[in-house]
């Protein structure tokens, strides 16, 4: 701390590369980008993404989770953690998304990170992106914790549009579309097609005349006008055109087919309707080929423009993922849905075709919790700088991490989204740790690399329960790794709240015909809820029948008296996949809903969707990742 | 040491100064209020109420409509109308509550306003089981705070905290609770320590304390301070004296080295007592105390549990924050004025007094009791004549109402007319200081809207016949025989002009007196509607009752109506039609043939997602706490069962139709409203102040 101004006033005074070994003296170097300087940032992004070997992202969201149980837990298999993360990233919102592209040389990472500050701001009055999202207040009191500046963001916030949306935002905005490229339809013209394109084809003859001959001469304003009138005429910036209202797209087509015969003089463009399809085809009249020429170079880059402002701060993904650079995140499920959502298209129902999809968007993703999982186990490194310091204490693995300082505070650089570089850093760390060097060279070398690419693309519930949360949190399971099927696995609910899994265990075993000693664990999903791991095949639905039929006796008899509930794993599916179940704070308000609402209907929709779960349900969790 | 950190404050602050435009404090005085200053302005506020003739009020909230199709709709029924405010006020935050009680000065011949502007944020202080730590934004809103230069800094770091009335008896119920309750060891009771850790712990503690509690009893001189660094932890032996008794404060152990330390003095000491003392701040003492008697135990037990208590109590109150506010405007039983506020009346129901109810009446029901007098300046301008005349037909929003009615005020005296005698006149007081005369106040700024609303208010007051000059001090507005039409009417919801008696419960379709009556012709039956849903996108109303008029006859819609992209109302000239219609769709679709095909109808059905529901069905997706953004998504999400109910429709159309519904036909309108979605912006991000 004594040192710290010293370290400064060098750092300002030599004005270039520090070095360290740990992340936190680069803390200064993160390039802060807000509206403002967005396309001056983006430029200094491109370089460097070309340059870099693999970019590091790192997201703040204004919430996670509203519940306990709505956390993707160990006990979810990938369908349960998808449609967990995928509620969160449909609710809540990425305030500041980091970008920081780096390179591997041996021990040597070189990172730039970028931190963009992001708000859904509905540039274009069309409700886009978002409607709306919800704010954790514990969430945005750890944001003043790191003295966010909430104004900064929402004011000059950069907004963007997804590629799902951007089509539909060009429509509704209703600016007229070029249209370069006309296929002949091969279908032959009917009696109402030949009336219509003789009408057209004489009222552009007519009116390209009459434009022609009073260019020439020099009409006053007034007959010019009064001509104006009476042809439709208008004008386009400073050359006329014209405007011909269609009612159908037949009809736009035959006005570009018949457009082809005055393509040298006359530019075609479309204007579409509010509520979609075409309003009208505006016929512009170009003066010679080379200001035909002008003319279309002026509209491309009115497109571009309007697209670059459409787009926003959904350059960068597009950025990213034309690079096809592989990309590393502490935690990919949880990241990759909020970037999937927000930047290519509303988030599809099933996590296979989620994972496809996004495979074609980013082909290389890396899970800097996943690769840690081979080292550490996971319920020790919660958070990025838990891992740090875990790996600190017992591997000797040093890195060498060069932030280039390219600016002070009054140029945009401060903290804020310093956690990417932790994560190159971490990335680095664990990649030295498990012998897998991050490939030099050439780009075409990272293909070759295919120990590390082995650890690509794993998504999965990777993120552990909130550590201490659970009451006691005392560790049920052995500690050594057990994979359970789902089928063997019971939820309870409705014993005295407060109960520890341990007490709750040890009544259940005074029920010797079903809790077998040592064939049975408990855990404590939140105050309300446990989950009941059976190690031989069959209990679990013997419990579920006993517990509903007459024969019940002993103690298990009195605790189902007092309330005590059970349901298979197929009910939590059910209340995973069905959002209307998801109200409550606690999992044992859903269970109770969900089998209170078990009405025909929806038992038809699960019957008919369970041929395509069936592999999940021979899926195993994981329980030593609890 | 202090050189980098003071830096960085300040290049933080030149920082912030160059990217954001700080909002650019008003000329118009307002108390600011924010957790800083609270308890005073609490303090002095509760003298101006006291005094006040009335209180106006005026709330920001973080948003209105959580989903496209929650918006007012003229297809809305008054229960359908509750809901959607319900669900408001449900899911927004208020970040800005204005308060302004009103003074009329009889020295000065006018009114003093106290204009405060609280900023207000859902912070947790104490985490509350079932109150949501969440809250929604609609960005269309938060822009239009932004707009106004709405400083979100100010209310998240420094906006006062609250709790509900509900929340606060839960917490306490709860303290009670868990203070009542013996110790529980159950878990830890009997079972011997396996892990190796513990013992040594254990008995490092039990000579620990043997030692302190034999130089307390022989009178050794070594009561040292002692910190046990050997280890490298920061745990801590301090002898202090708990209320005259000896006692050992612990500090820096974890909750299991305590519970273990509890173990430890509970077996073997007799007269040692651990005990954890909380007195309210945020701070708890961890002690062991040294006792003489079982009956001293029993004596210091008592002590703690009522240090604790009142620890507790004070804990709470002030997590109860902002709340202060509110029950201090109740038991005063003021005239509460406010412009269009029904929704600002729900979200002080919701985050101040408890729950909101299922229905409209018992909401009245509540609101009257806790605030017995209200008036609403909005329908007060539009149900009066004579104010109505004085408007000359203009906009009855806020800010053009004030223009209108109190130009001195809104210009600040700046143009001496000879029409301005018979304005009321209003002087502002902030603190100490008075003010006649100012530049324009912030607009959006809840403290300046509530003092508008106070002005119209005013001025409407005389316009009505209330000659404040001539009024005794003694007479309470809120009783006044002019303003008895007007108290507790509200709009459920200004696009409709149903306004809410909350005295009664009752809700009238019409406004009171004047309004336009073309806007209300149109009769809706709801037994007539069918709601259509998930049918192809490219389809719009106008297609969309084609179809069905091919199949059902020209004369069977009376009109279509879209709710959003992805669903229509269809309203059907007679209730045998609707399940008509709910049949054949489902014959067409049970037999998805080459004859269904043929059907006119089967282009609505195309695609196999098309669904339909009677009313009923849209008041059970819409009291469902989900907000998909379009109706379609909703109505899955929500996955009510629709066979069901169109079961129950065949039974109620049994049933005759009622009296009060017109007969069909003067239905005169064949209206389609098309392509409603041109986006309203006014409309979504005005926080309901229109």
């Amino acid at each position: 701390m004594k040192m710290a101004p010293l370290r400064q006033l060098l750092r300002r005074s030599r004005f270039f590369c520090t070095k360290a070994s740990a992340g936190g003296r680069h803390r200064r170097n993160v390039k802060q980008v807000t509206r403002s300087n967005l396309s001056t940032s983006l430029e200094e992004l491109r370089a460097h993404v070309s340059d870099c070997d693999f970019i590091a992202l790192s997201l703040r969201r204004t919430g996670s989770a509203s519940a306990a149980w709505q956390r993707v837990s160990a006990y979810d298999t990938a369908e349960m953690a998808y449609l967990k993360a995928k509620r969160a990233a449909e609710r809540f919102q990425v305030l500041q998304f980091a970008v920081c592209p780096f390179s591997v040389r041996g021990s040597k990472v070189t990172a730039n990170p970028f931190n963009f500050h992001l708000f859904p701001r509905d540039e274009l009055k069309i409700g886009m992106p978002s409607y709306s999202f919800s704010c954790q207040t514990s969430f945005l009191e750890s944001l003043v914790q790191e003295d966010f500046d909430f104004n900064a963001c929402i004011y000059d916030g950069i907004s963007y549009l997804s590629r799902a949306q951007e089509p539909a935002a060009k429509v509704r905005l209703g600016n007229p579309v070029h249209c370069s490229y006309i296929v002949k339809s091969p279908s032959s013209l009917s009696v109402a097609d030949a009336v219509f394109v003789g009408r057209i084809k004489s009222r552009i003859k007519q009116w390209k005349d009459a434009c022609k001959s009073s260019s020439t001469k020099t009409d006053d304003a007034l007959i010019r006008s009064l001509r104006q009138l009476a042809l439709g005429g208008e004008q386009y910036g400073s050359r006329p055109c014209m405007n011909i209202d269609v009612s159908t797209e037949r009809q736009v087509q035959l006005i570009l087919e018949i457009l082809v015969e005055f393509f040298e003089e006359l530019v075609p463009l479309i204007i579409p309707a509010k509520g979609g399809g075409t309003q009208a085809v505006r016929v512009v009249l170009t003066s010679s080929k080379e200001d035909k020429n002008l003319l279309e170079r002026e509209l491309q880059n009115l497109e571009d423009e309007q697209s670059r402002r459409v787009r926003g701060f959904r350059e960068v993904i597009d950025l990213i993922s034309a690079s096809q650079k592989p990309t590393v995140s502490h935690n990919s499920l949880n990241d990759f849905t909020f970037i999937y959502n927000m930047f290519v298209a509303p988030l599809p129902s099933n996590v296979d075709e989620f994972i496809c999809s996004l495979r074609s968007v980013f082909p290389h993703i890396f899970d800097v919790t996943h690769l840690m999982k081979e080292v550490v186990p996971i319920e020790k490194t919660p958070n990025v700088s838990a891992s740090h310091s875990y790996l600190k204490n017992r591997f000797f693995a040093p890195i060498d991490m060069e932030v280039p300082c390219k600016g002070t505070e009054n140029e945009g650089y401060n903290s804020h989204g310093h956690n990417v570089v932790s994560i190159c850093h971490l990335f680095a760390k664990v990649c030295s740790i498990l012998k897998l060097t991050p490939r030099t060279g050439s780009p075409d070398a990272r293909h070759e690399d295919i120990a590390l690419e082995s650890y690509a693309n794993i998504f999965g519930p990777s993120i552990v329960g909130p550590v201490g949360s659970f009451e006691e949190s005392i560790r049920v399971w052995t500690s050594s790794t057990r994979a359970v099927s789902t089928e063997d696995i019971v939820f309870l609910w409705g014993f005295s709240k407060g109960l520890s899994a341990r007490t709750l265990k040890a009544q259940l075993g005074g029920s010797p015909d079903v809790f077998l000693e040592d064939c049975f664990d408990v855990r404590l999903v939140d105050k309300s809820c446990a989950i009941v791991a059976f190690s031989q095949p069959g209990l679990s639905g013997k419990l579920l029948s006993l517990m509903s039929s007459e024969e019940i006796s002993g103690r298990l008899r009195e605790m189902v008296s007092e309330g005590l509930k059970g349901a298979s794993y197929e009910v939590y599916k059910r209340i995973c996949r069905q959002e209307g179940l998801w109200e409550g704070v606690e999992l044992a308000d859903a269970f109770d809903k969900a089998l209170a609402d078990s009405n025909p209907s929806s038992v038809a929709e699960s019957e008919s969707k369970r041929s395509e779960i069936y592999w999940c349900s021979d899926s195993i969790i994981n329980l030593d990742d609890l | 040491m202090n050189s980098p950190s003071s830096v960085r404050v300040l290049s933080r602050a030149v920082a912030r100064a160059l990217s954001t435009a700080a909002p650019t404090p008003s000329t118009f005085p307002l108390k600011t209020v924010t957790r800083s200053n609270f308890e005073p302005v609490l303090e002095s506020l509760r003298d101006h109420v006291r005094s006040a003739d009335f209180v106006a009020v005026d709330l920001e909230m973080t948003g209105v409509t959580s989903a496209p199709w929650r918006e007012s709709f003229e297809f809305d029924r008054h229960d359908v109308r509750y809901l959607k405010v319900k669900d408001s006020a449900e899911k927004f935050a208020v970040v800005q509550f204005g308060v302004c009680p009103f003074r009329w000065d009889s020295e000065k011949l006018s009114f003093t306003a106290h204009p405060h502007n609280f900023y207000v944020f859902p912070r947790q202080e104490l985490s509350v089981r079932g109150s949501s730590s969440e809250f929604l934004c609609q960005t269309s809103s938060i822009d239009f705070l932004a707009r106004y230069q709405f400083d979100f800094n100010l209310c998240i770091r420094e906006g006062i905290c609250y709790l509900s009335r509900d929340q606060e008896n839960e917490l306490f119920r709860r303290f009670n609770e868990s203070s009542n309750l013996p110790r529980d060891l159950v878990d830890f009771g009997d079972r011997p320590l396996v892990n190796m850790a513990d013992v040594f712990f254990t008995e490092r503690m039990k000579i620990k304390f043997k030692d302190w509690r034999d130089s307390l009893v022989l009178g050794g001189s070594s009561i040292s301070e002692s910190q046990e660094s050997s280890s490298g932890s920061n745990q801590q032996f301090q002898t202090i004296f708990y209320n005259m008794r000896p006692a050992l404060s612990l500090i820096g152990f974890t909750a299991h080295q305590l519970r273990l330390i509890q173990l430890v003095t509970s077996k073997h000491f007799d007269d040692l007592a651990y005990v954890s003392v909380n007195s309210g701040g945020s701070h708890v003492q961890q002690l062991v105390i040294y006792i003489d008697s079982n009956a001293d135990k029993d004596l210091l037990l008592k002590e703690v549990k009522e240090e604790n208590h009142r620890g507790a109590e004070s804990k709470i109150k002030a997590a109860v924050g902002f709340r202060h506010v509110i029950d201090l405007l109740s038991s005063e039983k003021k005239l509460i004025v406010g412009h269009n506020c029904f929704l600002d009346m729900a979200h002080i129901q919701s985050k101040f007094l408890g729950p909101l109810p299922k229905a409209a009446e018992e909401f009245a029901a509540s609101a009257k009791k806790h605030f017995p007098h209200i008036i609403d300046t909005k329908v007060l301008l539009n149900s009066n004549e004579m104010l109505q005349r004085q408007m000359k037909k203009s906009s009855t929003s806020l800010s053009s109402a004030f223009a209108l009615f109190c130009p001195q005020i809104a210009l600040g005296y700046k143009t001496p007319d000879l029409s301005l005698a018979s304005r009321v006149k209003v002087e502002v007081q902030v603190d100490d200081i008075r003010a006649s005369s100012w530049d324009m106040g912030v607009k959006h700024e809840a403290g300046f809207d509530a003092f508008m609303t106070g002005c119209i208010f005013a001025q409407a007051c005389t316009h009505l016949g209330i000659d404040f000059k001539l009024r005794s001090p003694l007479e309470d507005l809120a009783h006044n025989k002019l303003l008895q039409g007007h108290l507790n009417h509200l709009y459920l919801s200004w696009t409709s002009g149903d306004i809410i008696n909350l005295t009664t419960g009752n809700i009238t379709g019409k406004s009171l007196g004047a309004n336009d009556s073309k806007k209300r012709s149109r009769k809706i039956v709801f037994e007539n509607i069918v709601l259509l849903w998930g049918f192809p996108s490219k389809l719009r109303a106008g297609e969309i009752r084609e179809c069905i008029v091919k199949v059902f006859g020209y004369s069977s819609v009376t009109s279509v109506y879209q709710l959003d992209r992805t669903a229509v109302f269809v309203q059907f000239s007679k209730a045998g039609l609707v399940s008509d219609f709910l049949v054949l769709k489902e014959t067409l679709e049970r037999n998805n043939n080459t004859v269904s095909v043929l059907n006119p109808l089967w282009k609505l059905l195309e695609g196999g997602k098309t669904r339909a529901a009677n009313y009923e069905a849209y008041k059970e997706i819409c009291s469902s706490p989900l907000s998909k953004i379009s109706f379609a998504d909703q109505a899955e999400a929500v996955g009510i069962n629709w066979k069901v109910k169109s079961a129950e429709l065949e039974v109620a159309e049994e049933r005759p139709s009622r009296e009060d519904e017109p007969s069909h036909g003067s239905f005169s309108v064949n209206e389609i409203i098309d392509s409603f979605y041109t986006p309203v912006v006014e409309k979504q991000v005005g926080s309901g102040n229109l």
